[in-house]
């Protein structure tokens, strides 16, 4: 019989280099390329990689998230032992909320205990990537590991940024650094690291102790990378499964997204000729919350000079959104965006139901959902003023958070 | 003087734990069920605790539970009569598992090299 395997995915993320997109909602819950949510990338991983038995651990802010899990995941069968629990942070164990991703599991034991699994499948809410979990694990049983971590190649010069895995020929994990200046690089390829990708098999009895021992210890910051797993090289096999890509592209894509600026990017990389990372492969599907809507629509063609023309140009545009005479260039407009005559949207992105009126400009601009831009309104042009009132990021993003009210 | 908190629904058990360590030397402190545990877990704050699993209002794996809650380094041993609760991820917090006897040989040299233990990692 086929092993029991349950997932546990970790959705408590604050988010605080993401203001204030996570002003009101979890980093799993910020919208993405129109329709999705960052969590829905690593659901459908779950969804496509056959993995249907999955516990949610929420704690900030997590009404955004529950609502959008309840609308668009309740599609498992119970009956089939399948189902999506939102397990918020319930201070079972202690007055704590998690203090670290070791932390959310060991608060969580009796979780493990009502369900015993054999494997646990420990995910982040936080990424955008395409990973069949089944192939790892399946590596896991080959190594007959205590532990697989998933990593990454990535260039060296990002060291500091991530978790570095040290490895042996057989990819037996034997070191590892959180952020480290100088790293130890792939056997036989100087230039590249092995990056941790969050995603972790472990054995359940294994996984059980080790977080227990690590809540134990008052020097630990009870985190899988900084400390769990450094405290396993020496006593349990941990391997490393290099990630194998479902994105068929040559690149392997896997997104951290931490700041607005690497938001911004990787939102804009969906408009581009060729996307680096494709959410069209009918191989793949991405699957989100798609409430019953209309079709988006664009409307006004007036041939005369200085006639109303709607248009969108080399953008993303969702559901029930009406260009309505004014045009769009190069933006992600999600569902219910209105924009009408005479405004300009160029490099934006703007979030479902926000309203950009008559002969409003915006200019690489992040609109948080449902912002009214007023008549005439122009954002994006001045960034000095702009500051003064929105969040400028370092490239000069503005963004206007939810419930912003302009005049 | 070190202090042990004994907490089991059986009184004549509870009073031959009280004899039997305080010969040793040590502090003992008696609750009869989990939440009279509790209290006097967050008033007396011993160095050790000793726990019967099966035991009516709260029982001892709650009642380790919130123990640790209140305290993560808390030494618990956990003594009772049902071998199967040792499969139980929840019992897995306590420093050790015994199996109840009226010889207390094996809780005493547990209780010892427990606090010895504790004694060490307190000064390193």
């Amino acid at each position: 019989m086929a092993e029991k395997i349950l997932s546990m995915v970790l959705a408590g993320g604050k988010g605080e280099r993401l203001y204030p997109l996570t002003q009101d909602r979890a980093k799993p819950a910020v919208p993405f390329g129109g329709v999705y949510r960052i969590i829905d990338f690593t659901l459908s991983n779950c969804l496509n990689s056959g993995i249907r038995r999955i516990n949610l651990l929420t704690q900030y802010k997590s009404l955004s998230l529950n609502r959008h899990i309840m609308q668009g995941w309740n599609i498992f069968n119970p009956e089939l032992d399948e189902f999506i629990n939102l397990i918020p942070a319930q201070q079972r164990v202690g007055e704590d909320w998690y203090l670290g991703t070791a932390d959310a599991i060991y608060q969580n034991i009796y979780v493990l205990q009502m369900d015993r699994p054999d494997l646990v499948l420990i995910l982040s809410g936080d990424h955008i990537y395409k990973m069949n979990y089944m192939e790892m694990i399946a590596y896991h049983k080959k190594n007959k590991a205590d532990l697989t971590v998933a990593v990454i190649e990535m260039d060296k010069s990002l060291s500091r940024h991530l978790g570095v895995l040290e490895v042996d020929e057989e990819f037996r994990v034997i070191g590892f650094e959180e952020k480290p200046a100088v790293p130890k690089t792939i056997p036989g390829q100087p230039d590249l690291i092995l990056a941790n990708m969050g995603v972790y098999v472990f054995n359940t009895e294994v996984l059980v102790r080790r977080v227990i021992e690590d809540a134990k210890n008052p020097d630990s910051q009870h985190d899988f990378g900084r400390n769990v797993i450094p405290a396993m090289i020496h006593q349990d096999r941990v391997y490393a499964y290099s990630f194998r890509d479902e994105n068929k592209k040559v690149a392997k894509y896997w997104r951290d997204i931490g700041t607005i600026d690497a938001y911004y990017e990787a939102s804009m990389d969906l408009i581009s000729v060729d996307p680096q990372f494709n959410i069209y492969d009918q191989e793949w599907p991405i699957r989100t919350f798609h409430p019953p809507t209309p079709p988006a629509k664009t409307v006004f063609y007036e041939e005369h000079p200085g006639g109303r023309i709607g248009g969108v140009y080399s953008s993303l545009i969702c559901h029930g959104c009406i260009i309505s005479g004014g045009k769009v260039f190069r933006s992600i407009l999600s569902p219910w965006v209105r924009v009408h005559s005479y405004a300009e949207v160029r490099d934006s992105i703007l979030m479902e139901g926000v309203e950009v009126g008559r002969y409003a400009r915006l200019n690489r601009v992040i609109v948080d959902k449902r912002v009214k831009i007023p008549e005439g309104y122009q954002i994006g042009f001045d960034l000095k003023e702009d500051a003064r009132k929105f969040t400028v990021t370092e490239s000069g993003i503005v963004v206007i958070p939810k419930g912003t009210l302009l005049a | 003087m070190e202090k042990i908190l004994c907490v089991d629904d059986d009184l004549s058990l509870l009073r031959l734990y009280q004899e039997e360590l305080t010969e040793e030397g040590y502090k003992v402190i008696l609750a009869r069920d989990g939440k009279e545990a509790m209290a006097k877990f967050e008033k007396e704050h011993p160095d050790l605790v000793i726990m019967d699993i099966r035991m009516p209002v709260m029982d001892g794996i709650e009642t380790l539970t919130a123990m640790l809650g209140k305290n993560r380094q808390i030494p618990v041993i956990l003594n009772t009569a049902y071998p199967q609760y040792r499969e139980n991820f929840m019992t897995w917090g306590a420093e050790a598992y015994i199996i109840k006897s009226s010889d207390l040989t094996e809780l005493k040299q547990t209780i010892r090299k427990v606090l010895d233990k504790r004694k060490k990692s307190k000064k390193s």
